[in-house]
C-alpha cells in the first residue's frame, strides 16, 4: 500500500477545487496534524474572468452585467454599488422614485443572499432541512424578481439614472404579501438551528474575530459587526434612502461563529422593516434620468475619479471608477467584500479542527463570482 | 411448529438430512430478500418522508408514485462502472463493502421474528448465545469501514476511518455494558439469558422500562453505529467529501448505501427486541411478526426524524461524550439493575 | 512633517492626499496612529507613462474615509503590509493585474491568475490578441502556454 500521506508527520490535503464546502471554486492547501489544521493556504483564482479588463472595454453602462455576476446571488447590491460610482462619476441623478424602487430591490435580494447563506451554512455543519426551508422563501423573492425584471439571478435591472422596468401596484402588493409571511418563517428557521444544542456546541467560541485583527484585515459586512464594530457604509455614509428609513444596525459582542448567525438573522428582520417602510414611500414620478435615456445611453462621458462604497450583503463593496472623457471607462477597480473576508480564513483556522474550518469558512459567506471576480 | 421444521417436513422426500440443510439454505435465503426488500422499502420510504419534512416532492417518475425508483436506481448502481483507484490495496478495496454487507445479513439471521400466524417461529438460526453472537457479527461492519478507508488511497478516506475509529471505541463500551446489564435483568426470569429470544422472553415488563438509562445509551449507540447524522462524522460530506466511500462507486457504493440504511433498520430492530418486548404484544402467537414490525418502523421513523433535524456532531466532543457521560451512565445503569435484582423487584 | 503632502478634494467630496511614494510608509503610519485603522482597497491606475497607486483608508470610529494617492514610474512602491495586514492579498491582487512589486512584502507571488502567466493584464499595453492556455503539471501546479493543445 503506498499512502505517501501517513509516513509524514502531517498530512497535506488539498481541499477543493471541488468540494461539497467549498462554495464554489475554492481550493485549501491544508497541513493537518490528524484532525488539526497547521495551517490553511487559500488558494482562489479559478473562476476568475477578469470583470475589471472587460469593464474597460465596453460604455458605461454594458458593466452593469459584469457586476451582476460577481456576487449573484446578492446581484442588485452588486448593481447598486457600480451605479453609485458611474452616476456620481457621469454627474447623473437618478429621480426620486428610482431611489425608493432600488432601496427596496436592493433589501430584497439582501434577503435572498442571507437567506441562501442560512442554508448553506446548515449544509456546512451537516444539516439538510433548514435548506429548503429558507429556498422557498428565497424562491418567492425570485420569484418577485421575474415578475419585475424579467430574470431571476442576473435581473440587469438597473441602469444608470433609472430602472428598467417601473414598479406596478401589483407588485407593492406582492411584495407586502411577502414581508407579512416572511418573519414568521425566518423565525421557524432560526428555531430550528439556533436552539440545537449541537449547532450552538458547533459554533459557539469557535473561530473568534478579536475587532483589531478584523479591522486590520479589512473585513466588513456581517462578519465586522459580530466582531462588535457597529461599521455599516448604510448607516456610516448613506446612499439610495437608508437616510431616510428607520433602521439598526445589528451588533453582536459575541465574535464567534454563532454571532455571525445571529447577527445575519437580525439584519434579515431589518431588510424586512426597511423594505416595510420604504415601499410605502416611493413616489410617483418617472422611474429614469432623461438624461439618460436609451438613445443617449452610450454617450455618457466622465471624466475624473470616484471611489463609491455601498454595503452589500458580504460587506463593504467598493467600486473605485476612473474617466478620462471618453465613453468608456478607464479604469474600474472593485473593492470584494469576500475577498477581503477570506483573507482572514488562514488566521481564524490556526490550530482548529477539520470540522471547526468548514464552520468557520462557511460562516464567512463566500460568493466566488466577486472573490475571483 | 416453527417455520424451519415446516420447510423440512415438505422437503422430507430428500431425506431427513439435506431436507434440514436445504430448509436453511431457503431460510436464509428468504432473510437475504427480506433485509434486502425491507432495506429498499426503507430507503424508499425515507426518501418520501425526507422530501416531506423539507416541503418536496420526492420520487414520483418511476412507478406509481415513485415506488419503482429504489429498484431504477439499484439497477443504474449495478450498471455503473467500479471505479478502482490507483495505489489502493486490491483485496482490502474490494473486501470492504462484502464485509458490510455480510455483517449486516448475519445480523438479521439471528434475531427472533416471532411467529406469524401459519408461518409459526420465523427465527432462522437458534443458538444459547445468539446475543453475544449477534453482537460480535455487527462488530464485523466497521471493520468493513475501516478497510475501506484505509485501502483506497485518498486523504478523506483515510480521515473517515478515523474518525469512523474514534467514534466505534467510545460507544461499544458503554453499548455492552448496557448489553450486560439487560442480561443480568433476564437471568431472574429465564435460564438462557444469552440467547437473544430469552431476553424476549424475559419482557414481561419490557426491559426500557427498568432500564431507562441502558435504554438511552443503547439507542444512542445504535443510532451512532448506522451513523447518521448527527453522528456521520466520518462520512460527513460537508468536511470529508464522504469519508471512506469516497472512492466507491457502482455496486460496491450501492453495497455501503444498503449497509447504511440495513443498519438504521436492524439496530431499531435490536432495539425493539431487547428493550421494548420484540415480537410481544397483543395475540403474540399469531402477530409477533407484525409487532416487531410495527416497534421498528416507528423506531426508524424516529431515528430518520432525528437525521434530518440534527446538525453533525465534532468527533471530539462525541468522543467526550461517550466516555465522559455515557459509559459513567452505562455503570450506573448496572449497579441500578444490581440493586433492583438484589433487592428482588424485578 | 518631513514628507510633502499635497491636500485636494476628490469629485465626491472626499479628501485625497496626494504624496510621493518615498515617504508614502511614513504618512500611511501618521495616518494609521491618528485613527484609519482599516486599509479598505489598494487600487492602481495606468496612465502608460506612469501608474498612479490609490490607498483607501477607513476610520472605524468616524466611519470616515481618505485616499491616498502616490505615484510610481518604475513598477515599484514600498509594501504597507507592515501596517495593513489587509494590504498582503491586496499587494497581491495588484502585481498580479498590474505588475507593481511591492517591495518588502512577505509573499508576492500571483493571487488570482496561475503562477507564470505572461502579461499583467489590467495595464493598457496588454495584448489581448495573444491566448494563454493554462494546464496542470504533475506535482499540481499550473502551466501556462500559447499552444492551444495544451491546456484550456
Amino acid at each position: 500500500m503506498e499512502n505517501k500521506g501517513l509516513k509524514e508527520k502531517y498530512i497535506e490535503l488539498n481541499m477543493g477545487p471541488q468540494h461539497p464546502s467549498t462554495h464554489g471554486v475554492l481550493r485549501l492547501k491544508l497541513l493537518l496534524d490528524g484532525e488539526t489544521v497547521k495551517n490553511v493556504e487559500p488558494v482562489i483564482g479559478y473562476l476568475h474572468r477578469n470583470a475589471e479588463k472587460i469593464c474597460e472595454l465596453d460604455f458605461y453602462c454594458d458593466a452593469l452585467i459584469y457586476f451582476d455576476r460577481m456576487d449573484y446571488v446578492g446581484a442588485m447590491n452588486m448593481e447598486v454599488g457600480y451605479l453609485e460610482a458611474a452616476e456620481k462619476l457621469l454627474n447623473i441623478e437618478p429621480p426620486e422614485r428610482v431611489v425608493w424602487i432600488r432601496t427596496v430591490m436592493a433589501e430584497l435580494n439582501r434577503l435572498a443572499s442571507h437567506l441562501v447563506w442560512a442554508g448553506a451554512f446548515g449544509l456546512d455543519l451537516g444539516m439538510l432541512t433548514p435548506f429548503f426551508y429558507v429556498f422557498e422563501q428565497r424562491e418567492k423573492i425570485l420569484d418577485l424578481f421575474t415578475e419585475i425584471c424579467g430574470s431571476r439571478q442576473e435581473t440587469n435591472y438597473m441602469s444608470i439614472g433609472g430602472v428598467y422596468q417601473d414598479f406596478n401596484d401589483k407588485i407593492i402588493y406582492k411584495i407586502k404579501e411577502f414581508t407579512k409571511q416572511f418573519p414568521k418563517k425566518l423565525d421557524e428557521v432560526y428555531n430550528l438551528l439556533a436552539k440545537n444544542d449541537i449547532f450552538i456546541s458547533r459554533t459557539k467560541n469557535v473561530g473568534i474575530l478579536e475587532p483589531e485583527v478584523a479591522l486590520d484585515y479589512g473585513v466588513t459586512g456581517p462578519m465586522l459587526r459580530a466582531s462588535g464594530v457597529p461599521y455599516d457604509v448604510r448607516k456610516a455614509e448613506p446612499y439610495l434612502a437608508y437616510d431616510r428609513v428607520n433602521f439598526d444596525i445589528p451588533i453582536s459582542k459575541g465574535k464567534d461563529v454563532l454571532a455571525r448567525f445571529v447577527v445575519r438573522f437580525e439584519e434579515m428582520r431589518q431588510s424586512v422593516k426597511i423594505i416595510n417602510q420604504a415601499i410605502d414611500k416611493i413616489p410617483d414620478g418617472p422611474y429614469f434620468n432623461p438624461k439618460a435615456r436609451k438613445s443617449l445611453m452610450l454617450r455618457l462621458r466622465g471624466e475624473g475619479d470616484v471611489y463609491a462604497r455601498t454595503e452589500s450583503p458580504k460587506g463593504e463593496f467598493g467600486v473605485y471608477l476612473v474617466g478620462d472623457g471618453s465613453v468608456k471607462p478607464y479604469r474600474v477597480h472593485v473593492r470584494s467584500p469576500s475577498f477581503k473576508n477570506l483573507s482572514i480564513l488562514p488566521y481564524l483556522s490556526k490550530d482548529v479542527l477539520i470540522a471547526d474550518m468548514v464552520a468557520i469558512s462557511g460562516s464567512i459567506d463566500l460568493v466566488f463570482g466577486e472573490v475571483d471576480r | 411448529m416453527n417455520l424451519l421444521l415446516r420447510i423440512s417436513s415438505i422437503l422430507s422426500v430428500f431425506g431427513h438430512y439435506p431436507s434440514f440443510i436445504l430448509a436453511y439454505i431457503i431460510e436464509t435465503l428468504m432473510v437475504i430478500i427480506f433485509a434486502t426488500v425491507v432495506v429498499a422499502g426503507m430507503v424508499y420510504l425515507f426518501r418520501k418522508y425526507m422530501a416531506r419534512v423539507q416541503m418536496r416532492v420526492g420520487p414520483n417518475r418511476v412507478g406509481k408514485a415513485g415506488i419503482l425508483q429504489v429498484m431504477a436506481d439499484g439497477l443504474k448502481l449495478i450498471q455503473k462502472e467500479s471505479i478502482m483507484p490507483e495505489g489502493r490495496d486490491d483485496l482490502a478495496y474490494k473486501v470492504a463493502p462484502v464485509l458490510i454487507f455480510f455483517g449486516l445479513i448475519m445480523g438479521f439471521i439471528f434475531i427472533p421474528y416471532g411467529p406469524l400466524a401459519w408461518f409459526g417461529q420465523l427465527t432462522v438460526s437458534h443458538s444459547d448465545v445468539s446475543l453475544i453472537i449477534i453482537f460480535a457479527l455487527i462488530a464485523i461492519m466497521p471493520i468493513g469501514e475501516i478497510l475501506s478507508g484505509i485501502s483506497s488511497n485518498n486523504k478523506y478516506a483515510v480521515l473517515g476511518a478515523l474518525r469512523g475509529v474514534a467514534k466505534d471505541i467510545s460507544f461499544e463500551v458503554p453499548m455492552m455494558l448496557s448489553i450486560l446489564a439487560v442480561v443480568m435483568m433476564a437471568s431472574v426470569k429465564v435460564s438462557n439469558p444469552l440467547d437473544i429470544n430469552g431476553v424476549v422472553v424475559a419482557q414481561s415488563i419490557p426491559f426500557a422500562i427498568l432500564e431507562p438509562l441502558g435504554f438511552f445509551v443503547f439507542l444512542i449507540s445504535m443510532a451512532a453505529r448506522a451513523s447518521y447524522s448527527p453522528f456521520d462524522m466520518g462520512e460527513s460530506d460537508s468536511e470529508l467529501v464522504t469519508g471512506n466511500t469516497t472512492e466507491y462507486t457502482g455496486l460496491r457504493f450501492g453495497l455501503f448505501y444498503l449497509g447504511l440504511f440495513g443498519t438504521i433498520f436492524l439496530g431499531s430492530m435490536l432495539i425493539s427486541t431487547i428493550y421494548l418486548g420484540g415480537y410481544y404484544g397483543p395475540y403474540t402467537n399469531y402477530a409477533g411478526f407484525i409487532w416487531l414490525l410495527i416497534k421498528t418502523v416507528v423506531l426508524v421513523v424516529i431515528s430518520l426524524t432525528i437525521w434530518l433535524s440534527m446538525p453533525r456532531v465534532r468527533i471530539d466532543k462525541f468522543v467526550t461524550f461517550g466516555w465522559k457521560y455515557l459509559l459513567p451512565i452505562s455503570f450506573i445503569n448496572l449497579i441500578i439493575t444490581g440493586i433492583l435484582i438484589f433487592g428482588g423487584i424485578a | 512633517m518631513a514628507y510633502e503632502v499635497k491636500e485636494e478634494n476628490s469629485k465626491d467630496g472626499r479628501k485625497v492626499l496626494r504624496i510621493s511614494k518615498e515617504s508614502l510608509l511614513e504618512l500611511m503610519g501618521d495616518i494609521k496612529g491618528s485613527g484609519y485603522d482599516s486599509l479598505s482597497l489598494i487600487s492602481t491606475v495606468d496612465f502608460r507613462d506612469r501608474i498612479e497607486v490609490v490607498y483607501h483608508l477607513t476610520n472605524s470610529r468616524t466611519e470616515e474615509m481618505l485616499a491616498i494617492k502616490s505615484e510610481t514610474r518604475d513598477s515599484r512602491m514600498p509594501s504597507v503590509t507592515s501596517l495593513f495586514e489587509s494590504a498582503n492579498w491586496d499587494e497581491r491582487e495588484q502585481y498580479d493585474m498590474m505588475g507593481i512589486i511591492f517591495e518588502g512584502h512577505p509573499d508576492l507571488k500571483r493571487i488570482l491568475l496561475p503562477e507564470g502567466w505572461v502579461g499583467y493584464p489590467l495595464r493598457k499595453d496588454y495584448d489581448l490578441s495573444k491566448v494563454q492556455y493554462v494546464n496542470m503539471d504533475d506535482e499540481g501546479n499550473d502551466r501556462v502556454s500559447f499552444d492551444p493543445g495544451d491546456g484550456w
